[in-house]
């Protein structure tokens, strides 16, 4: 459970696998949930964000050379937040939201994703383990960029998107 | 971090089961979900030594989708059910997982005797203050003036049910309340529920996004709570009794003994052995 204070490159691959990992799981959570609500536009989506999820982790795994990653607990990661930072918010998903908003909510993992590695830089034990923190930065980078460009395909849609004349579940 | 490799070790992941959840999208309880398989990943525990049992609501679907022993029992039910598993098989690890409305309306009598019997089980109630499955009627933890419902026009103008208080003065020595939206925090509560020896009582603020939208509010409420937990049960009643609702962590911790009635050795009973302790 405790902390190492400095980072070293398998510890660092542990996390960047750990986040990639965690942010495919979550993605397929969600795409589960509107595959069950009949969202399935967002079903469609969140199943490709999973599967990209799925493909970095994988390309984390290669970087490790067949090396055993050290295993971390689940609360002995200590992400800065309540969550891995590239999960998404779980709770403001909603069976009527569109991909302007799936979108929004990858961006916001995206960028967390950016700081944190930004920050593991900072303590990392030696120069190859900032050297790659200071990778997974660029690569977050890039990743922001692309769903920035993806999300301009998708304006905000206009307020009353949530409304639903005939909805699932009616208050009695 | 310890000497396990990575690809040995249980994820959250493998305690969830492949079925699908069918709660709303934005509910607390697929958060509450991620913190039981997050804890039990945590404590790397096998799956077939932990046991989910539930009762009746949204909240009580639970043990479908988890990848564990489970039993989706009757309504306000699943403390005696999970009670009776304990009692039989020890060496199980027993969650009980409720709402507030099966497990303080209906199940509020078995609710007062586990605490009292203090029996080693995790007990999870899912709070969201109104009765979801059933489309949004008032429950017992419900503001009075609560008038969404059209069964209780103006609200229902009753003190609502303080769980926690409740569970200590009748005995339970772990009192906790988490809120679903901070998943590691609550798993990290759950966790410590479990490793407490005797009955632990962790209630889980869940929004239900569909009746009580107003509940996504919790986020910005709820806090920790600003002080270590107490094992001294009078003071942590005056906090409880005297906190906003949202205070978050381990507020009560115990060490009065769980009970554990006298059983053969073995890990295995056979029912005929406690058919005859409550033969007439």
């Amino acid at each position: 459970m405790n902390e190492p204070k400095k980072i070293t490159v398998e510890q660092m691959l542990a996390r960047a696998f750990a986040i990639e990992r965690e942010a495919q799981a979550r993605y397929a959570d969600l795409a589960d949930q509107m595959l069950v609500h009949n969202n399935q536009e967002l079903a469609e989506l969140f199943g490709k964000l999973a599967e990209i999820e799925g493909k970095h982790a994988t390309k984390i795994k290669q970087r490790a050379a067949g090396a055993e990653l050290p295993y971390i607990s689940p609360l002995a990661y200590r992400w800065p937040g309540s969550e891995a930072p590239e999960n998404v918010d779980i709770s403001v998903a909603h069976y009527l939201m569109t991909p302007h908003h799936a979108l929004k909510m990858a961006l916001a993992g995206e960028q967390r994703a950016v700081d944190y590695f930004e920050d593991m830089a900072k303590v990392a034990a030696d120069g190859a383990a900032k050297a790659l923190a200071e990778e997974f930065v660029e690569e977050e980078r890039e990743h922001v960029a692309l769903v920035k460009a993806w999300l301009a395909k998708y304006p905000e849609p206009p307020a009353g998107w949530d409304e639903d004349d005939d909805p699932p579940m009616l208050q009695e | 971090m310890d000497a396990t490799p990575m690809s040995e070790a249980l994820t959250p992941r493998d305690y969830k089961s492949d079925i699908k959840p069918v709660w709303c999208p934005g509910c607390g309880d697929y958060s509450v979900l991620g913190s039981i398989t997050t804890a039990l990943a945590e404590l790397q525990l096998p799956p077939e030594d932990v046991a989910v049992v539930s009762g009746i609501g949204c909240s009580s679907r639970i043990p479908a989708y988890a990848n564990t022993y489970g039993f989706h029992g009757v309504h306000g039910r699943s403390l005696a059910l999970g009670t009776g598993l304990k009692v039989a098989r020890p060496e199980l690890t027993v969650i009980v997982a409720s709402g507030d409305g099966d497990g303080f309306s209906i199940g509020g009598n078995h609710f007062l005797h586990a605490c009292r019997r203090n029996i080693d089980l995790t007990y999870i109630v899912m709070d969201n203050r109104v009765y979801g499955m059933t489309k949004g009627q008032p429950s017992p933890t419900t503001e009075p003036d609560w008038a969404e419902s059209a069964l209780a026009p103006g609200g229902t103008g009753l003190r609502p049910f303080h769980p926690l208080v409740i569970a200590l003065a009748s005995g339970a020595s772990f009192v906790a309340r988490a809120f679903s939206g901070d998943l590691l925090g609550t798993a990290a509560l759950i966790a410590e529920a479990i490793q407490h020896e005797g009955f632990s009582f962790v209630e889980i603020l869940s929004p239900c996004v569909t009746f009580r939208p107003d509940e996504r509010e919790w986020r910005k409420q709820v806090h920790p709570s600003p002080v270590e937990p107490t094992d001294d049960p009078a003071r942590a009643a005056r906090r409880i009794m005297t906190d906003d609702g949202f205070n978050t962590g381990i507020l009560f911790s115990g060490e009065r003994s769980a009970y554990a009635p006298a059983r053969p050795e073995g890990p295995v009973v056979e029912p005929a052995y406690f058919e005859a302790e409550f033969a007439v």
